[in-house]
């Protein structure tokens, strides 16, 4: 068991070595990220984000010329800004976390502050793209493509702000002297919510920027 | 600690207050989906005024058969409420969130039975009322369900918090009921937006803004019900009764 990880709980958290001689040693079960509950938040939230993806590409379907033109008006390169930001936002999360369950956690909570100032900036852009179009006089009254684009962006910033929160509670964790297998599940749960809201940033951008 | 066995009053206050959550989804269903037409919604934000008045006039009897069905149902918000109260307070050894959610609980209560009323002025004499009263007594009903995103939402959230906070093994209901509370308060969100759109999926008769949330609702409360029955098999903080001297 790597340095400062407190045993808990039987059966819980990361791999623990067996005797492959023994028979009474039950099979190893695959080890899954976080706890139940999150991944039952996950499933959830991707059913409504689903619903949310559904009705874009119903508008683009119903009006295709006003999507294709209000679509051209966006800057491309501030959504592959932000998507790459949330990106390397989950790639330092992901490596937090990492530091945490096995050698080398005195830097772990650097990784999530790094998680942190990424979702920062990535909050910034977007307030700066809105502040950008509703000075060009687009807002969420000047059509269906802007009203979701508004609305659904927005949503998806509200995740990015509780994610924020989420990581400053991670952060606070990872550096508590001793780890307990409560606290590792609290960790890999808060890095599933950030994945999530990468995953459905990456959606989000492809329906508003690509198609 | 003293096991539950030993206090069959508070097992079967629980076990009734759990019930009544699901005869709440129950009544909803009856009043608010098959008469009163809340769900699907009858009304559609963008129509005239004139339309409303039609509707009204065309499901009178429905309407108001829906509307006391609705009222029963959403009384239960209370009953449903306490019991959870209850049982957060098991845990505790100063109460703080039982009380908290016994004040949400109560909030929620009144602006559901408030909702019910509402929806019942609207078709009791839609003959004597001007169409835009009508209108606003349907925009009155359905902004006290969906708008109130921080009574409903911030009811779940303090339903989560002490699960999350307690120590491992006293929380009073399990972890995975927490984060469905936290997911139901994001589902409400979205109702918020219905004072910014009148027609689309944002107004109060759309997707977002009007299916997303009361399924979220009402499936909350199907999932505290369940777990209601299940948290009160467990022992809880309670003191030790004395002994009754013979």
């Amino acid at each position: 068991m790597p340095d400062g990880i407190a045993e808990t709980s039987v059966g819980a958290g990361t791999a623990v070595a067996s005797s492959p001689t023994s028979a009474e040693t039950p099979p190893q079960r695959e080890h899954i990220p976080g706890e139940v509950g999150i991944w039952l938040f996950v499933a959830g939230d991707l059913i409504v984000f689903a619903v949310f993806f559904i009705v874009i590409a119903l508008g683009h379907v119903q009006q295709p010329e006003v999507f294709a033109q209000a679509r051209a008006s966006l800057d491309m390169w501030v959504g592959v800004l932000n998507t790459l930001l949330l990106l390397t936002g989950s790639w330092f999360v992901a490596m937090g976390v990492d530091k945490c369950r096995g050698t080398g956690r005195s830097v772990a909570s650097h990784y999530f502050s790094l998680a942190i100032l990424c979702g920062v900036a990535f909050a910034a852009n977007k307030t700066f793209e809105w502040g950008d179009k509703i000075s060009a006089g687009l807002s969420p009254a000047t059509n269906d493509f802007y009203m979701y684009f508004f609305i659904f962006t927005g949503i998806h910033l509200f995740h990015v702000l509780v994610g924020i929160g989420v990581l400053l509670l991670v952060r606070s964790v990872s550096r508590r002297p001793v780890l307990t297998q409560r606290d590792i599940a609290t960790m890999e749960s808060g890095a599933t919510f950030w994945h999530l809201v990468d995953l459905l940033w990456i959606v989000l951008f492809a329906l508003f920027y690509l198609l | 600690m003293r096991a539950i066995d030993n206090d069959p009053l508070f097992r079967k206050s629980i076990v009734f207050c759990a019930w009544t959550g699901f005869a709440c989804i129950f009544f909803f269903i009856i009043g608010g989906v098959i008469l009163g037409g809340m769900l699907p919604p009858l009304f559609n934000s963008a129509e005239p005024a004139q339309e409303f008045v039609r509707k009204v006039n065309e499901n009178a009897f429905a309407l108001r058969l829906g509307s006391a069905f609705m009222v029963l149902s959403f009384a239960m918000f209370g009953t449903l409420g306490a019991g959870i109260a209850a049982q957060t307070r098991r845990i505790e050894t100063n109460p703080m969130f039982s009380i908290m959610q016994a004040i949400f609980a109560a909030a929620a209560m009144t602006v559901g039975v408030l909702v019910a009323f509402v929806w019942g002025l609207a078709a009791f004499r839609p003959e004597l009322y001007h169409p835009s009263i009508i209108v606003t007594w349907i925009d009155f009903a359905y902004f006290m369900a969906l708008f109130s995103v921080p009574l409903f939402g911030g009811w779940c959230v303090i339903i989560a918090l002490p699960v999350f906070w307690s120590e491992e093994g006293k929380e009073p209901f399990p972890r995975w009921v927490a984060y469905a509370n936290l997911w139901a308060a994001l589902l409400y969100v979205p109702g918020m937006l219905i004072i910014f759109f009148k027609d689309g999926p944002f107004s109060w008769h759309g997707i977002v803004a009007l299916w997303i949330p009361y399924i979220a609702y009402f499936g909350w409360i199907a999932v505290m019900s369940y777990a209601l029955l299940a948290a009160v098999k467990q022992p809880g903080d309670e003191p030790v009764m004395k002994p009754a001297t013979a």
